[in-house]
């Protein structure tokens, strides 16, 4: 029995350590084969911050595809039921939330 | 003495503002006037408001300048008004980035009858909280909420620039800054201004042969004429519907300017 509790224990506290990295996309279209208008990266750390540069940026993937085959699970879709006008423009692109869950080394 | 007239804009650049949303001007200021209002805002102990003006009147020059009444003329007719509204934004050394935002509320205005002119009295590095733009954003209705979860966006643009540049920027373009990690202060002192009277004729340098430029599919915007510059320009790569879309309103903004309600210079 106490064999059994200290495994399960083991278990859970891997899990526990897995946090959520998240990273939002900004498409061109709605195809993840699309290019990336906009890149957000938030990493599940205290005071982490990410934020507008004034370097050119250098983002490792070129579409929301390219970040799937990283790794990246698309937790979020964009929503394309919303009422819209066709002669309208609101934001920028189309937005995907990805996330990886993985021991973070704080 | 030279007069606004020679410094009109010519029929590129107007469309590349109608376009891009912003213009950048290098007027040629009296030598030691951008020194002098740098030196008055460093030793400014509290800011005045629209009222900087007073503080610091050498702003005037700037503003008086024949260039930037050209650039003025040009976009919002010979009658433009300076608002009353102006602001010293400091940017502390230090401090953080501005998240992206429109000015105002989502009231969008396909006329082009309001704009900010950002006057940077110093040189301005990336290390020192440039502002940041991104072009052709200047047609979209976008609460800046919803722009919460971008951070940079391709093709955006920092204001990294000369002592005693001006920066048009329309009014509805997305902007925000980078961080100040520099040990300066990085100043701008922003005005606002406004059309008083709807065009009948261009304002600016107009050569009505330019619009009887072909579309060229084979240069497209580089061109370099209104017809293409207008009809091919997409400064960040959007998509084919939004891309359209923005043309449609293109087209509405130039028939505006040129004071003619029928298309000159794009396709449908």
């Amino acid at each position: 029995m106490p064999k059994k509790s200290s495994k399960k224990c083991k278990k859970k506290k891997k899990a526990k350590d897995k946090r959520q990295r998240l990273l939002y996309l900004h498409a061109r279209s709605p195809s993840v084969f699309s290019e990336i208008l906009g890149y957000t990266p938030i990493e599940p750390l205290a005071d982490y911050q990410v934020e507008i540069t004034a370097e050119e940026p250098d983002w490792p993937y070129r579409t929301v595809h390219g970040a799937i085959v990283d790794g990246w699970q698309v937790v979020q879709f964009p929503h394309l039921q919303a009422p819209f006008d066709d002669s309208d423009l609101d934001v920028v692109g189309y937005e995907f939330i990805l996330q990886k869950m993985e021991v973070i080394e704080a | 003495m030279s007069t606004v007239t020679e410094y009109l804009l010519d029929d590129s650049q107007v469309a590349e503002f109608v376009v891009k949303g912003y213009h950048l001007l290098e007027p040629d200021l009296p030598v030691g006037l951008n020194e002098t209002i740098a030196h008055k805002l460093e030793g400014l102990q509290s800011n005045p408001g629209d009222a900087i003006t007073d503080a610091v009147p050498e702003l005037w020059q700037v503003l008086k300048h024949p260039a930037v009444g050209g650039a003025l003329t040009s976009l919002l007719g010979p009658d433009y008004e300076v608002q009353g509204h102006r602001h010293w934004h400091c940017k502390q050394p230090a401090s953080g980035f501005m998240q992206w935002h429109q000015d105002s509320t989502n009231n969008r205005d396909t006329r082009l009858n309001r704009f900010l002119g950002l006057y940077y009295p110093t040189d301005v590095t990336p290390d020192m909280g440039p502002t940041i733009i991104v072009p052709g954003t200047q047609y979209r209705n976008a609460p800046t909420d919803r722009m919460a979860t971008y951070t940079n966006i391709r093709g955006q643009v920092p204001v990294v620039v000369k002592a005693g540049t001006i920066a048009f920027t329309h009014y509805d373009l997305w902007h925000g800054t980078a961080a100040n990690r520099s040990a300066r202060k990085r100043h701008m002192i922003k005005f606002l201004f406004r059309r008083t009277k709807d065009n009948e004729t261009p304002t600016w340098n107009h050569d009505p042969a330019v619009l009887d430029k072909a579309t060229d599919w084979n240069h497209r915007d580089g061109a370099g004429d209104p017809r293409n510059i207008l009809t091919f320009g997409n400064p960040i790569g959007v998509s084919q519907s939004d891309h359209y879309k923005e043309r449609g309103i293109r087209r509405q903004v130039w028939d505006y300017l040129i004071g003619q309600g029928t298309l000159q210079a794009i396709d449908a």
